[in-house]
């Protein structure tokens, strides 16, 4: 049931950037998408058990598989910033095309 | 050795940042990198092959053997170049800065093999590559590195979900758990390294990426950073014989969409960025002996696209009224001749070698492929020229970079001198002949100009979804 959430999640964002004729707007179903995959990763690592992975002696059951978290800790922040560096160059392109429309801006820069 | 290793991939990183702070070094200190970084893939031949697992169980992994060694040399010779050629240009410390982090990411993807210190690599390689095409600051320039990133991230996320999949399936992110993994992890994965690759009809963000860049960056493009999505493609063919007749199925579909949108294209970027879809095709075509041909394809095409870079104007139809300076136009010949197979240059032997190890399905589509190499730049070597007195604006650079690799195209010409056989040079000069008589009897007149409408930016997404599709199919065929 969470696992089809997820892939509803990622769905929902990537028809976004099809389907969303503006530049802002695609960028945020991108980073729905990019929730989604995160989602997935939490997901994956919880299959064992939920607790957080610390050492110590008490015994409080399953541990969850830190591997997935770790890694896509690395991945939130990468995708951060290569959504900070999207914001800024949308910021430049929207001084000659108010309205960021993608057709717009593709028809007036391509040669 | 490892030491060495370690040293050798975070110099980039380091030097980079050092440079940005140092601004009066950034050339000398990047070309330091760079040279060394081919110093090093020299020294991999001489080596056995070195696996490194760093930081315990789940850590990074490298691999360096002569197949990365080759990819590392084109890196490597391809940034010199293009810091050689920029030498004079008043280029700030940031281009430099972008320009060496940028090789030393590719060398780590080159150099990795598992799936996430691959997904790190690649990342990186798409944030730098994106500061160095929005460079010149214009609205142009800024929407054409936008689509890429946006493109190559979105790609990523796919990859980033087929990894976790194998994960799920055999507790490791290394490669070798593809062969565990079921058949959609393989899929997303795919996707997301033939989009980064540039391969198929989901390479196609390339021709305008690479056209509309400036010259330094399309070489350094087209020479060394799609390359970065090819190899771990090769490496899961060589790993994971299952997925070897896909590998060679899609080379030999990329090579064919390559060519066939060159021949008709009449724009001399658009024309080189199309044979660098094709030349992946090749290499992929031919898994096991794909470092060669990266090594002539990453020197040819750089040298190419700097060419282009000084050549009067981008239309081939202008070009053919507007001769062009003789020794520019000898150094254009060498190039086209070596991408063509011409004998006595390193692109013969890479085609000798790659054609020697097709399987015999692959045959036909392969020499329609070379056939259609030779008919597209036939239209480079048949432009007029002249000695011409005044001479136009060369950058001072030019010349060393393209020396360093035309050189480098004879000198790798000789590591392979066993294809000289008498029916081996045959068979590339026929080729050529034939090409050029095509492109006399029917290229040089046609008009046909091919639809762009799967390069525009919604396209290129919506072609992500019906890849993923195919590869699936593909995988559980």
């Amino acid at each position: 049931m969470l696992e089809a959430c997820v892939f509803a999640t990622i769905l929902c964002g990537f028809f976004g950037i099809i389907f969303k004729k503006n530049l802002v707007m695609k960028i945020i179903s991108m980073d729905v998408m990019s929730t989604g995959v995160i989602a997935y990763y939490v997901l994956i690592a919880s299959r064992d058990g939920l607790f957080t992975p610390i050492l110590s002696n008490a015994n409080r059951g399953n541990y969850a598989d830190p591997v997935p978290q770790a890694v896509i800790l690395t991945a939130i922040v990468i995708g951060f910033s290569i959504q900070a560096l999207m914001l800024v160059g949308v910021m430049k392109l929207a001084r000659d095309n108010p309205t960021l429309e993608t057709s717009e801006i593709e028809q007036n820069n391509t040669p | 050795m490892s030491t060495l290793t370690i040293i050798w991939i975070a110099l980039p990183f380091f030097v980079g940042f050092i440079s940005y702070l140092l601004p009066r070094f950034d050339r000398i200190f990047s070309l330091g990198v760079a040279i060394a970084s081919t110093g090093y893939a020299l020294w991999l031949y001489t080596q056995p092959p070195l696996k490194l697992q760093l930081l315990d169980n789940f850590g990074v992994t490298l691999l360096l053997d002569p197949l990365s060694g080759f990819f590392i040399l084109t890196n490597g010779l391809v940034t010199a170049a293009v810091i050689l050629y920029c030498w004079n240009s008043g280029k700030t410390a940031f281009f430099y800065m972008q320009t060496i982090i940028l090789n030393g990411s590719v060398n780590a993807a080159f150099a990795c093999t598992d799936f996430i210190s691959l997904y790190v690599a690649l990342e990186v390689i798409s944030i730098a590559a994106f500061l160095l095409i929005a460079y010149p600051r214009t609205d142009r320039a800024i929407w054409v590195s936008l689509r890429y990133l946006f493109t190559s991230n979105v790609a990523m996320l796919f990859y980033l979900v087929g990894a976790v999949l194998v994960y799920k399936a055999s507790h490791s992110f290394a490669f070798a758990g593809l062969r565990e993994s079921p058949p959609e992890a393989l899929a997303l994965i795919f996707l997301g390294l033939l989009v980064k690759g540039g391969i198929f009809v989901s390479g196609l963000w390339l021709p305008l990426t690479h056209s509309e860049s400036e010259t330094p960056v399309s070489a350094m493009l087209s020479g060394a950073v799609v390359k970065a999505g090819v190899l771990p493609l090769v490496r899961c063919a060589l790993l994971v014989p299952e997925v070897d007749p896909l590998i060679r199925g899609l080379g030999v579909g990329t090579a064919l969409l390559g060519v066939g949108y060159a021949v008709f294209e009449k724009d001399t970027k658009r024309m080189l960025a199309f044979h660098t879809v094709s030349q992946l095709g090749f290499i992929l075509a031919a898994p096991e002996v794909g470092g060669f041909y990266a090594l002539t394809h990453g020197l040819v095409k750089s040298a190419l696209f700097l060419i282009a870079g000084v050549l009067p104007s981008r239309n081939l139809k202008e070009l053919q009224h507007q001769p062009i300076h003789t020794p520019i136009w000898i150094a254009l010949v060498i190039a086209s001749f070596s991408i063509s197979g011409f004998p006595l240059l390193s692109g013969f032997g890479a085609k000798v070698l790659t054609m020697k190890s097709l399987l015999p399905w692959q045959v036909i589509g392969m020499n329609t492929a070379a056939l259609g190499t030779a008919i597209s730049f036939a239209k480079l070597i048949f432009l007029p020229h002249q000695k011409q007195e005044k001479q136009g604006k060369i950058q001072p650079g030019f010349w060393a970079a393209i020396a360093l690799l035309i050189g480098g195209l004879f000198l790798a010409n000789i590591a392979y001198y066993e294809a000289y056989s008498f029916e081996n040079i045959i068979k590339p000069l026929a080729t050529i002949a034939l090409g050029w008589l095509a492109y006399f009897l029917i290229f040089r007149q046609t008009t046909v100009k091919l639809p762009r409408l799967l390069e525009q930016f919604d396209h290129l997404i919506g072609v992500m979804s019906l890849m993923l599709i195919l590869l699936f199919w593909m995988v559980l065929a």
